[in-house]
Order: C-alpha cells, then sequence, then structure tokens
C-alpha cells in the first residue's frame, strides 16, 4: 500500500508541476481519440476521414477549452449525417441545440461527459460513466450522463438505419420521421437514462455520508442499482441486454471507479501558480510553486547494537543480536495534511517504521539489555 | 519596501482569483435580482429557440398531412395552443433556471465571504 501512496504522491507532484504541458497533451489525445471514433462509427464524409484533419482539429482542441472537444465532435457528427441526408442533419441538429441549449448552461464544467458518455457506451462499458460522475460530480451530472446517452442513441439510430435512408430518394418527411420514430420509440434509451440517473443519485449520496469506506459501499451500491434497473427494464421492455456483458461491465466499472477513488485527492491538489497584479509601488509578477511531499523512499538503514557475545553458562550457544531500523517514504511536508482523515490516515501508514530483529536467544540470556531504539 | 505578509496574501487571492474565483467574482460583481434577471432572460431566449426547434420537427414530422389539413383546421386554436405549450415551456423551463441560478448566487456569494476577508485585510496591512 505504501507502495502505491508514493506512486500517488509522485504523480500528483509531476501533474502540478507540469500542468501547463500535461493539460494540453490530455486534451489532445481525448480529442483525437472522439474524434477517430465519430469518423469510425460515422464515416461518410470521406474528406473528414483524413488522418490530417483530425490532427489538426486534435490540435486545436489542446489549447481551447474543453467545450471546443464538445463542438468539433458534435460538428463532424452533424457534418457526416449531412453527407448521409440533409434532414437527418436537421433531426440531429435539433437534438444537440436542446441538449447544448437546455440543459448545457447548468453543467457546461461537465461538457465533456456529453461526449464521453457515448464512447463508453459504444466500448461496451456504459456502466462506468455514471458511478464515476456520482464519485467526482453533483446529482445534477445525472443531467449530462443522461443528455450522452440520448446523444448515443440518435448516433446509433443514424448508422442503423443508414441503408435505409441511402435507399430513399426524395423522401424528406420519411427520413425524419425514421430517425425520429427510432429516437423516441426507444425503450432501451429510457431504461438507461433511469438507471444512469439513479445510478448517479444513489452513488452521490452514500459517498457523501460519513460512514467509513463510503465510497467502496456507494461503487457497489451503484452499480448493483444500476445492474437491477437494466435488468429489470430488459425484463419490461425486452430491450435485449446480455447479463453476461452487464456483469463484466460491472466488474470493470467496479475497477475504474476504485482507481478514481485512489486519485480522488488529484483532484484537489495546490498546482504552480502564475500570476500578476500590481499596486502603487510594484508590478508583481509572482510564480508561486507548492511544497511538494517527498514520497520517494529514502531508506536510511540503520544497524545498532549489533554485539556477539558468548553464554559461558550454557557453554554453546552464540547471541547475535541484530536490530536494523528502516525509515521509508517519510512525508516531510505538512501542507498536505489536514485535507481529511484520510490522507491523515495515509501519510500515517508511510511514516512507518519496520524493525527486523534477528536473534539466535538461548533460554537464561534476559539479562541482555536493548538500547532504546525508538 | 516589499512586504512579504502583502505578496503572499496577494498572491492567494490573485490565484483564487483565477481559477475556482473566476465565476464567483464575476457573480459577486452583480445584486441577487440583477444576476437572476439576467440569467432569466437568457433562459427565456434559449428555451425559445429550442421550442421553435421542437416545433419545426413536429410539423416536418407529419409534413404533408399537416398541409393537406392546413386549409381545413381552426388556425387560431391551433395557433393558441401552440401559444399555451410555449407558455408552459417558458414557466417550466424559468422556474427551474430560478432555482438553479439562486442557488448558484448563494454558493458563489459564500465562496467569496473569505476572499472579501483578505481583501480588508489586505486594506489593513496597506494601511499601516
Amino acid at each position: 500500500m505504501t507502495g502505491l501512496l508514493e506512486f500517488r504522491e509522485k504523480i500528483k507532484q509531476l501533474y502540478s508541476r507540469g500542468e501547463v504541458f500535461i493539460i494540453p497533451i490530455i486534451k489532445f489525445l481525448v480529442a483525437f481519440f472522439v474524434l477517430n471514433m465519430v469518423n469510425g462509427s460515422l464515416g461518410y464524409m470521406t474528406r473528414l476521414n483524413n488522418i490530417a484533419i483530425v490532427l489538426i482539429v486534435a490540435l486545436l482542441c489542446s489549447f481551447l477549452p474543453n467545450g471546443a472537444i464538445v463542438f468539433f465532435a458534435a460538428l463532424f457528427s452533424l457534418l457526416h449525417m449531412y453527407e448521409l441526408s440533409m434532414e437527418v442533419a436537421l433531426v440531429g441538429l435539433c437534438v444537440f441545440l436542446l441538449v447544448f441549449l437546455l440543459f448545457g448552461r447548468f453543467s457546461a464544467k461537465e461538457s465533456l461527459v456529453v461526449v464521453l458518455t457515448p464512447i463508453t457506451c459504444h466500448l461496451g462499458i456504459p456502466y462506468v460513466m455514471p458511478v464515476a460522475m456520482g464519485l467526482i460530480g453533483t446529482p445534477a451530472s445525472a443531467v449530462s450522463v443522461g443528455c450522452g446517452v440520448v446523444v448515443y442513441y440518435l448516433l446509433m439510430t443514424v448508422v442503423n438505419n443508414a441503408t435505409t435512408i441511402n435507399a430513399m430518394d426524395d423522401e424528406t418527411t420519411e427520413k425524419i420521421r425514421l430517425i425520429i420514430d427510432g429516437l423516441m420509440n426507444n425503450k432501451a434509451m429510457l431504461v438507461l437514462i433511469t438507471a444512469f440517473a439513479i445510478t448517479v443519485i444513489v452513488v452521490y449520496l452514500i459517498r457523501r455520508m460519513s460512514v467509513e469506506h463510503s465510497w467502496t459501499i456507494a461503487i457497489i451500491a451503484g452499480v448493483m442499482a444500476e445492474l437491477v434497473i437494466l435488468l429489470v427494464g430488459d425484463l419490461l421492455y425486452d430491450t435485449n441486454i446480455s447479463v453476461l456483458g452487464a456483469i463484466l461491465g460491472v466488474i470493470l466499472t467496479v475497477m475504474v471507479a476504485k482507481v478514481i477513488e485512489f486519485f480522488r485527492f488529484c483532484v484537489d491538489y495546490s498546482r504552480t501558480e502564475k500570476v500578476q497584479f500590481e499596486d502603487d509601488e510594484y508590478y508583481y509578477y509572482v510564480k508561486a510553486i507548492p511544497k511538494m511531499t517527498v514520497a520517494t523512499a529514502t531508506n536510511t538503514v540503520k544497524r545498532i547494537n549489533t554485539q556477539t557475545r558468548t553464554s559461558t553458562a550454557s557453554g554453546d550457544g552464540a547471541v547475535r543480536r541484530n536490530v536494523t531500523t528502516e525509515r521509508t517514504g517519510y512525508y516531510q511536508d505538512n501542507a498536505q495534511r489536514g485535507r481529511g482523515s484520510y490522507n491523515r490516515r495515509n501519510e500515517h501508514s508511510g511514516n512507518s517504521r519496520s524493525v527486523t530483529i534477528n536473534s539466535n536467544m538461548l533460554d537464561g540470556d534476559d539479562d541482555i539489555e536493548y538500547e532504546d531504539i525508538f | 519596501m516589499l512586504n512579504e505578509e502583502r505578496i503572499i496574501l496577494m498572491t492567494q487571492m490573485a490565484a483564487y482569483e483565477e481559477n475556482e474565483g473566476k465565476k464567483n467574482v464575476s457573480i459577486g460583481n452583480y445584486f441577487r435580482s440583477d444576476y437572476i434577471a439576467v440569467q432569466m432572460l437568457k433562459s427565456i431566449v434559449y428555451a425559445t429557440i429550442a421550442f421553435v426547434a421542437v416545433f419545426a420537427m413536429y410539423i416536418f414530422y407529419d409534413f404533408e398531412t399537416f398541409m393537406q389539413d392546413i386549409y381545413r383546421m381552426d388556425l387560431l386554436t391551433f395557433g393558441k395552443n401552440v401559444l399555451i405549450y410555449y407558455g408552459v415551456t417558458i414557466v417550466v423551463y424559468g422556474v427551474i433556471c430560478y432555482a438553479v441560478y439562486s442557488y448558484r448566487y448563494a454558493k458563489a456569494k459564500k465562496s467569496l465571504k473569505h476572499y472579501y476577508q483578505n481583501l480588508k485585510k489586505l486594506n489593513s496591512l496597506y494601511g499601516k
């Protein structure tokens, strides 16, 4: 466990020092992945499938705000839909408008969730997003996750009906009706939205409780609630949910959620600040670097009281007593303290000493004095 | 002379203004009623655009039947119904927005409390 905590501290240190470079790189990778997924699943406009365009747009997203990824993902989807049929693009535009105008403004910070939810659904692990958002978000995240599900089913409806739409010539109304019916009469979508919304709220409520292991309980309760609602939905509406797939997804979700739980304090870290301000006398250009907890294992092995004695009483026994103290990963800085009992507890475990006493003792040697090493 | 205490305080405040406090500071510049009124106006505009989009989809969904019936239907009643739906949409969305933005204003003010305290402290440091 100490090793893992050291690893976490190292990542935290690396992240807060190199935030200026790491965030754009992460944004670039997310944008690149998202746009490739859009091109891979829709891909009707061949000009957009060019890797150079994807790279340029991803590069653009790397230094623009998070919303840019969402904007370009929506734009790419709409252009692909437009290539398929203008009517489909119109329906798509309406759905995106509803999502962003009505719901997007309440949770602008979580706009990326609307993109990541369809991706996790596409990858077959839809259970991850609601649990993750319950852990790091608020009950309002249920709206973002729900919008993500709507977007996913819109794209799926387009993909599934692409051949039919291509076969239709000038039947404008028919095309619109096909997509709207596919979206509105989709019981699986309603079941998924209900399951996700309830999961987000259940996970959020339980993890805020002041009980021990509330996060673990929240994760397990969340995935169980999700699974039960999906299975009930499957029974009621025959949504064809694969039970084996659902169980595998749940196991994966628990693993991802545990990773989030482990890194949760990284969300609230002290970052390097570069600020400018002025008063009447000076201009100040300040770069404030946080004092970081030194978590690297600085092992100091100290041997104390090594002695060899030959016992005359028994005549044959040699007493050898080695006392070794090891200090691993001592946390020097107190800056991170006071951020909750969990942190303090972890630091305590990082400040552990291991004592090894090797003795080859004989009876009657109790009179040997130990040096007080602690 | 450079005053270390002042610089630390100003750095903390500047960091707050640039990161988590950015939105709060801009909200804090408004009176509660002004802030909520501006947000409500925005909400009405957004809800109107969304309603127009949905209405257009509704018309296109059954465009041929609609065009056939348009000469026979009572346009006044139809218009009235559309207006009632529009009104209900605006009112429901407006109530939700009012609740959300009232909560956000209260939250921002609470978060700014510490910032204002620091501001007072800084002022007293300059007064020395």
